[in-house]
């Protein structure tokens, strides 16, 4: 019995470490976030159990932002889709393309 | 969209504030995305060019929306609130993407996320000037206040074609999680971030943290083109080095150059299965988009069910892609800069508006420019209606339709030709998804999956023209559009279409007529096959040369076989894999052009054409006429002379096209082309003498073959068949005897 359960317990270990050496995206479930407070755009805790704020929407920078790096985040191209490169000059040839992205390229 | 500084109200297109919102509302249209239903926030949308938050920027400085500034003119920002980056679009399993858009569209900027995330009930609109508010759902909080959401890691599939499932089936026919549009890699559970995980490259100082994307090259998009490539799990990635158990493809039966040449995309998606666009036509000021039109009579409408090829483009490496063409109908007007600017929606909706009232289209909402008279109404009605318009210093415009621009001339006539201008460049959307099973892939069953007469590679027909003159689709074949010449695409076709289907009955032919021959005139004269063999016909040297010449032409006849008529069967029966056939091929052909040459030079001095050769050719050698007849023939016959010399210049031919095939890779597609159909067509040729001339040496002339063995023939033989030199032989011996010392006499 006792090996049995050095065995299981082992084999267990084994599957644990297996997993962790997983890529990130096929540990897809490691990551889900811990329940958490939903901010307004002031960064105040919406409480709808309390009525705290209650009627207001969420901001993702304010409550999403509280343990993820918001700013680094949206620098990503899918976010900017050009805005960060985005001029009135950009284009001598087609005037009215104002960067590479999706945002003011026609 | 606007630019930032503008001088006059017409120069302001799509302000950023406009622009998150716009699209029609009515009940049919107000699940239509707008711009800021894909844009997930942030960026553009939460602060303007100058990096300042609209909303706090408009509340310190209202005066703003009454100025020509192209991120605040006759903008709300500070009742809409901003659009921030809205994580659960795409972490959030069940995100209502719709309710998204009618939150945008009615301009409830900053409640969107709320609403769609349905984490909470939204009431009250911006547009109809009131102020929302918002009622959460209380189950989905935990006693304390905080939130419990099942958010997924990387994003699900299901969230990424909210806005990728729209773009994709609209441009090139992509689907996912669809079971009609199937893909194999769907099909083993593979999601989005298999192949597009977050980039993780610290010699660029990305992290995975800053969500930028792997992506691959898209050729219309140009976002952030630095990136393409990067952390990308490509078709290689996985498939050469057995990721995730992806299996690792040999090809043994495909030809080397077109694993280089070819996309893996080309083979593997031979078909889309949902409609696409073939292209959209902005003439109205509303965008009119037009599904996929081939094969006839096209699809109902994007997205439709339906089943149709890629169109094929080369990259500037030179390698194939499967694409689909979209070609666009629009107006630009030509200022004076000598630029042709894209005309705004209104600008064209103005236009069509005036000149509706003489064209008369049977829909209001699709336009019919397709006759030169309905073109020119067209042109009139813009030109028109564009006057005192204060973005441009020249009223000129010109219709881009079908790689054709129109426009008119300084007495209003219609003027077409050739789109030079930017217009007239089309790209094609790059297709890489629904990967199809391998034994649906081009090529599972064999060559003439392409390589046939009508294989759509070659001649599938693509649109080039939504709207001819008539209003119908106008075509071109795939082929065309590889990048040769038109006239090596119809040279090519015809070793395609003509030269391979019939060339097996031409041979059959040969065959049979001289199976005729044999039959119906018979062998020449008397078997000499058991006579003595006295006389030294051909030294070693030159039956070596033969034999040489002989076993590398049966090799390349062999070889030859098998490319000509793409038999996957022998060629791996025999040569296991192209390249190995290929090589042998290759030095097979170069053994026989040393052969050939050494044959010359050798022959040459024989094969010089003598008076008595007319007399040959004139009793056409005693080969035909059912009589048996003397010719007089030297150590070759007329007949031989004209072999050699001919199976020379085919040798030549042969030799220079073939050596130049060698390194067909690095040649121009249009030389390489024309070369492969010259090498076709004359080893056909050389194929049909050489069968000939086995005939000869063999059967049609007994006793003939032993010269190549052991080199000798009988004198009956010799006196048969080549009387002049056996004339010489017998001077030769007679000057020999007597040349015999006196002694030796005695």
């Amino acid at each position: 019995m006792k090996r049995l359960l050095i065995i299981s317990g082992g084999g267990l270990a084994l599957i644990a470490a297996w997993l962790l050496s997983l890529p990130p995206e096929l540990q897809a479930r490691e990551r889900a976030c811990v329940p958490f407070h939903l901010k307004t755009e002031d960064g105040k805790i919406i409480n709808p159990i309390t009525g705290e704020n209650a009627d207001q929407p969420y901001s993702p920078r304010q409550t999403c932002g509280a343990c993820h790096n918001y700013d680094e985040i949206t620098k990503g191209f899918h976010f900017q889709q050009g805005w960060d490169r985005i001029r009135d000059d950009y284009s001598r040839a087609k005037p009215w393309v104002l960067s590479d992205g999706m945002m003011g390229k026609f | 969209m606007a630019k930032k500084k503008n001088e006059h109200p017409d120069q302001i297109d799509l302000t950023t504030f406009e622009w998150i919102s716009v699209g029609p509302r009515d009940p049919q249209g107000m699940n239509l995305p707008t711009c800021g239903s894909c844009h997930p926030g942030g960026g553009g949308l939460e602060f303007d060019r100058d990096g300042k938050r609209y909303d706090q920027r408009l509340k310190a400085e209202p005066q703003l929306a009454q100025t020509l500034d192209g991120d605040y003119y006759q903008s709300q920002w500070d009742k809409t609130g901003v659009v921030e980056a809205d994580c659960l679009l795409c972490h959030l399993p069940g995100y209502n993407f719709n309710e998204r858009t009618r939150q945008l569209k009615m301009l409830n900027y900053k409640w969107a996320g709320t609403a769609a995330s349905g984490i909470g009930l939204v009431s009250g609109f911006v547009r109809d000037g009131q102020q929302p508010k918002v009622t959460y759902n209380r189950r989905l909080f935990n006693e304390d206040g905080k939130i419990v959401l099942d958010l997924s890691y990387p994003p699900p599939a299901e969230n990424c074609v909210f806005c990728h499932g729209i773009s994709d089936v609209k441009k090139r026919g992509f689907s996912w999680n669809d079971r009609v549009n199937h893909d194999v890699h769907n099909a083993q559970g593979m999601n989005c971030a298999h192949c597009h995980p977050a980039i993780e490259d610290p010699a660029r100082r990305i992290t995975r943290l800053q969500h930028q994307f792997a992506k691959g090259d898209e050729n219309v998009s140009t976002v952030r083109d630095d990136l393409d490539h990067v952390g990308f799990r490509n078709c290689q990635s996985c498939h050469d080095q057995g990721y995730m158990g992806a299996p690792r493809p040999q090809h043994l039966s495909i030809r080397p150059n077109h694993l280089e040449k070819l996309a893996c995309e080309v083979c593997h998606i031979p078909a889309v299965h949902r409609a696409g666009f073939e292209g959209f036509d902005v003439t109205t000021g509303a965008m009119v988009n037009y599904p996929t039109m081939l094969p006839a009579p096209g699809a109902g409408k994007l997205g439709d069910e339906f089943t149709w090829r890629p169109s094929y483009q080369r990259d500037e490496k030179g390698k194939l892609w499967p694409v689909n063409r979209f070609k666009s109908i629009f107006f630009t007007n030509q200022d004076k800069d000598g630029i042709h600017y894209p005309l705004f929606a209104r600008e064209l909706k103005k236009g069509y508006e005036k000149a509706k009232e003489q064209l008369k289209p049977k829909n209001p909402q699709k336009p019919e420019l397709h006759t030169p008279e309905q073109i020119k109404i067209a042109l009139l009605a813009f030109k028109e209606t564009l006057q005192g318009n204060k973005r441009f210093q020249q009223i000129r415009p010109f219709f881009h339709k079908g790689g054709m621009m129109y426009y008119l001339d300084g007495k209003g006539e219609l003027v077409s030709g050739p789109d030079t201008t930017w217009a007239g460049h089309s790209e094609g959307f790059n297709i890489n998804h629904n990967v199809a099973p391998a034994s649906l892939a081009l090529g599972a069953n064999g060559c003439g999956d392409c390589h046939s007469p009508q294989a759509h590679m070659f001649k599938g027909q693509i649109v080039t023209d939504m709207f001819g003159p008539e209003g119908k689709p106008v075509t071109i074949s795939s082929g065309r559009l590889f990048g040769c010449q038109p006239w090596v695409f119809y040279v090519n076709q015809f070793h395609q279409t003509y030269l391979t289907p019939y060339v097996s009955l031409l041979l059959l032919l040969l065959v049979f007529g001289l199976t005729l021959h044999y039959t119906g005139q018979g062998p020449k004269g008397a078997d000499f096959t058991y006579e003595p063999a006295t006389i030294e016909r051909f030294n070693l040297t030159e039956r070596w040369t033969h034999l040489i010449r002989m076993l590398s032409f049966f090799l390349l006849a062999f070889t030859g076989y098998i490319f000509f008529f793409n038999n996957v069967t022998m060629l791996r029966m025999f040569f296991s894999t192209p390249a190995t056939a290929v090589v042998v091929h290759w030095v097979a052909g170069l053994i026989f052009v040393a052969a050939g040459i050494v044959a010359v030079a050798l022959w040459a001095r024989d094969a010089r054409f003598a008076p008595y050769d007319r007399e040959w050719l004139a009793k056409r050698g005693g080969y035909l006429g059912g009589k048996e007849v003397e010719v007089p023939a030297g150590r070759l016959n007329a007949g031989q002379k004209i072999f050699l010399w001919f199976t020379a210049a085919l040798t030549l031919i042969m030799g220079v096209t073939g050596i130049l095939l060698i390194f067909k890779t690095s040649l121009p597609l249009s030389l390489s082309c024309l070369l492969s159909t010259i090498h076709g067509f004359f080893a056909v040729i050389f194929v049909a003498a050489v069968i000939a001339h086995a005939y000869l040496g063999t059967i049609a002339n007994p006793g003939t073959w032993r010269a190549l063995v052991d080199g000798k023939v009988s004198r009956s033989w010799a006196k048969k068949h080549h009387s002049e030199w056996y004339k010489e032989i017998m001077a030769r011996e007679e000057k020999e005897k007597g040349a015999v010392p006196p002694e030796e006499k005695a």
